[in-house]
């Protein structure tokens, strides 16, 4: 790698309806400037490979990995995370599902749970139970909360 | 049973988990930290020669190089703490490690270290290592033995004897491990991902002869554990705190996904021999289970494969052997039920594969079995609830409705196969302390220096003090997961709730105590004159006939700094019965006919393991437990590489674990228990008891589909597909 490479760039996008401007190296993934460069640590790093799904946002309303998306070519899009969705002390209704349907052990894949889960009821996939599942099978748990997982989005959704 | 709501409050720190706002380690600033990255090596037998630093000390942000040469000895017998000698045990152990002012310029540096070897020969697989006993099988004997076992055998009606293997396999935590040392003189500050603040203290004040009072460890928030982050991490965990001690500088080190399959240990593959005797009308009499797994070339460990053996069935003649052999691999060490998870495939199928010589119900089989005290140490049962999770697992599965013949059911182009197997898991308990509070301001505060894997431990603490002391659940607040606080136990063996459950109730019974004393003797309080015994607290208030006080009033006016109260409690020295969780797991499975795929449809599980503190929890915790299973039985294999020595494929993409996509429907059934003798509250623990049998009655479930008897886990397409 040449020292060019790691040259800082500037680079402007919206996270949760908020402004930044910040230069960033342009190896830095999107996962890395919330966490390390912003400090919104709510997006997990559970393997940096995007095989786990606990940094999965939502770009433009879309799911990705944001561990496999580089930080620069988000310019001007709009990137949801998880700090984005309670109002104040309120939680978004499919953060209370989770709450109430026990949908959490560790919590450490929750986040990715949560917002892959918006991604696809926006997707217009979460018909049934069965399609909630295989859609969300992108995002791994080891403590094995996945029922309760599908039956909180389920209901959330209505499906 | 039914989920009460009042029994089931919503998990303590879940709020604040659905936010993404609980701060695990690597989360957690510390000013002026270095981070760490690591230079492996890859072979898995040789010697470090000339370690080649220059260039990656030219780049941006390298601090320094650190090698076994500028590290300070740590004497750790059994242990492998990386950095301490130029020998390499296995291929992936670190041989360098790199700090730099970001991980990313750490990662660049560790990419750019040059390391010479010194090649030498290795033993890379199990059948290649000479067998040797090992001190210990997990907490028990290596070999047991009672009665005559192999003239039983000989003399049996019907025996059978069969080879069962299962595979390596990794914990993976959703957290990959992380440590941030900090040093300050002689005092030491580590937050890191850990199931045992307590006992990491102690060994890592040993390491560095440190008072352990010197020495403080932090572990708030934890994504998971299943045994990756207690003895398995603590001697990459002490390298980390010996380089920021070198560095002169806070260090953070967070491991790779790719690292958390070589230096976070594994569950050991094993290879088992099981003989079963039986009488024609299916009573056991003989037991012999002999069963080999690998240790590495420094440490040694084995899993209690043998325990469900020695208790689970009634059985006169018994013998059990386990055997290691070193390769050159990493440390093995616990994984969530290890031991009793592989063992019981074992034993289970053996017996699953006994009742069809016999022609007899599986079940009926193990109902013919049922012992009626431990025969392994001679001594009563504290209680048994197998019969009972028997009965109502059956019954709500419909097993009743079972045809015997494999390949009977049918549903298109699925065979459909139902199986069952038994579960028992030992109550462990260990000493804890624990301190119950209440403020001015009425609220209560829970102090224990335990650890919560994601397991409920929070919320069990909040409990069991609101219970206790007549308090609601939202007026608790808890502390845990730090060694500041008072000693707690460790989270493993599924003994952590069992152990502090006693030292909260005792202190929030004496805090009670102390408040209603003091309500009693204050003339200004509606209670004064009043004799504590005939008051009582609910919902924050102090009762007596028609007369009332909040507690909040009280302890405002008496005590306005607060009471706290603190307990401690340890298990019986020797116990005069056998404790233990026992269950009953039920599967359903669909097997493509054309393409040999196993799908799990149904798992029923039933389970007595003691005095349940929250349903709604402990269903999580034991559905949890069931997946682990599902993994063990279909998904879960570390492929190590026959001649390289290597992990094959080190990603969450190469390692399958069951998705959602893989999940059944589950019903599962608690069977209560009164438990008074134990006196952990009559807690039993719960964390393991699920992943013990599932796999069994996987595999059983599969043989009744098919026909097809699979004796190797994880059971794979080929198995299915393979011409007989």
């Amino acid at each position: 790698m040449t020292d060019s490479s790691r040259q800082r760039v500037a680079l402007a996008l919206a996270i949760n309806g908020r402004r930044h401007r910040v230069t960033i190296e342009p190896s830095t993934t999107l996962l890395d400037l919330l966490r390390d460069e912003l400090g919104l640590f709510g997006t997990k790093k559970g393997c940096d490979m995007g095989a786990c799904g606990a940094c999965t946002v939502l770009v433009d309303g879309r799911r990705i990995n944001a561990c496999l998306a580089l930080a620069v070519m988000q310019e001007g899009r709009d990137v949801q995370t998880i700090e984005g969705l309670a109002e104040g002390e309120a939680l978004h209704p499919l953060q209370q599902a989770f709450v109430e349907h026990d949908a959490l052990q560790c919590g450490y894949c929750t986040p990715g749970q949560i917002m892959s889960a918006l991604g696809l009821i926006g997707e217009g996939r979460a018909t049934d139970a069965a399609g909630i599942a295989e859609q969300m099978s992108g995002n791994l748990c080891r403590c094995g909360a996945h029922p309760n997982i599908v039956a909180a989005i389920a209901a959330y959704a209505g499906a | 049973m039914m989920l009460r709501e009042d029994r089931s409050p919503r998990r303590y720190e879940a709020a604040l988990k659905v936010r993404g706002a609980a701060r695990f380690t690597a989360e957690i600033p510390v000013a002026s930290m270095l981070h760490a990255a690591l230079v492996l090596s890859p072979l898995p037998s040789g010697r470090v020669g000339r370690i080649d630093a220059g260039e990656a000390l030219a780049l941006p942000g390298i601090v320094r190089v650190l090698t076994h040469a500028e590290m300070p000895r740590i004497d750790r017998p059994g242990v492998l703490i990386p950095l301490q000698g130029p020998d390499v045990h296995h291929a992936g152990q670190p041989v360098a490690l790199v700090a730099a002012t970001t991980p990313a310029a750490a990662r660049r540096g560790a990419a750019s270290v040059e390391v010479a070897y010194e090649r030498r020969p290795a033993i890379l697989n199990l059948a290649d290592g000479e067998p040797f006993a090992p001190k210990t099988a997990g907490r028990t004997a290596t070999d047991s033995r009672r009665g005559d076992p192999e003239t039983a055998l000989r003399q049996a009606e019907v025996a059978i004897g069969r080879r069962y293997t299962t595979a390596t396999n990794n914990h993976h935590p959703m957290e990959p491990q992380c440590v941030t040392a900090q040093w300050d003189g002689e005092r030491l500050t580590v937050l890191t991902t850990t199931q045992a603040v307590f006992a990491h203290r102690l060994a890592i004040a040993e390491c560095f002869g440190l008072r352990p009072e010197d020495v403080r460890i932090v572990s708030h928030y934890l994504g998971g554990g299943f045994g990756a982050k207690g003895g398995a991490w603590f001697p990459h965990l002490v390298m980390a705190i010996a380089a920021a001690r070198v560095l002169g500088r806070p260090l953070r080190l967070e491991l790779t996904r790719e690292q958390m399959f070589t230096l976070t240990g594994r569950r050991q593959e094993t290879v088992q021999d099981l003989k079963l005797g039986a009488t024609k009308d299916g009573r056991l009499t003989a037991i012999v289970h002999e069963s080999l797994a690998p240790t590495s070339m420094f440490g040694e460990y084995a899993d209690a494969l043998a325990t469900v053996t020695r208790v689970l069935h009634a059985c006169p003649n018994v013998a059990t052997r386990q055997r290691l052999a070193r390769v050159n691999a990493p440390q093995p060490n616990p994984a969530r039920a290890p031991g009793e998870g592989p063992g019981s495939f074992a034993l289970e199928s053996a017996l699953d594969e006994l009742a069809y010589e016999l022609d007899l119900d599986p079940l009926e089989l193990r109902l013919r079995n049922i012992a009626a005290h431990d025969q392994h140490v001679d001594l009563p049962w504290s209680s048994n609830g197998l019969r009972e999770c028997y009965r109502a697992g059956a019954a709500s599965f419909g097993w009743a409705r079972r045809p015997m013949r494999p390949g009977s059911l049918r549903e298109g182009h699925q065979a459909i196969g139902i199986g069952m197997a038994a579960a028992c898991y030992p109550a462990y308990r260990m000493a804890s302390e624990a301190a119950v509070g209440i403020g001015a301001d009425g609220r209560v505060k829970v102090r224990c220096g335990t650890q919560d894997m994601g397991s409920g431990t929070y919320t069990v603490l909040a409990q069991l003090a609101a219970e206790a002391l007549g308090m609601s659940y939202a007026e608790v607040d808890v502390e845990l997961g730090d060694s500041l606080l008072p000693e707690g136990p460790y989270s493993g063996g599924s003994m952590a709730t069992a152990s502090f459950t006693p030292a909260v109730e005792t202190a929030a019974r004496d805090l009670r105590g102390r408040l209603l004393a003091l309500a009693s003797a204050d003339a200004a309080s509606p209670l004064a004159g009043i004799a504590p015994e005939r008051m009582s607290i609910a919902d924050g208030m102090i009762r007596s006939g028609n007369r009332s006080e909040p507690v909040s009033e009280l302890v405002a006016r008496r005590a306005p700094q607060g009471l706290e109260a603190r307990a401690g409690a340890a298990p019986e020295a020797r116990p005069d019965f056998s404790a233990f969780g026992f269950g009953a797991v039920f599967a359903e499975v669909r097997v493509d006919s054309d393409l040999g795929e196993v799908r799990v449809s149904r798992l029923t599980a039933a389970y007595a393991a003691g005095r349940i503190l929250n349903p709604l929890l402990a269903r999580s915790q034991f559905v949890g437990g069931l997946i682990w299973g599902v993994g063990m039985a279909l998904h879960e294999a570390t492929v190590m590489d026959p001649h390289l020595g290597r992990v094959v494929g080190t990603s969450l993409a190469d390692y399958l674990i069951p998705v959602h996509a893989d999940m059944p429907a589950f019903d599962i059934h608690m069977v209560e228990e009164d438990e008074p003798r134990l006196g952990s509250g009559g807690v039993k623990g719960i964390g393991m008891l699920g992943t013990v049998g599932t796999a069994a009655a996987i595999a059983n479930a599969v043989f009744h589909a098919t026909g097809r008897r699979v004796r190797d886990l994880p059971i794979r397409v080929e198995h299915l597909l393979r011409p007989d």
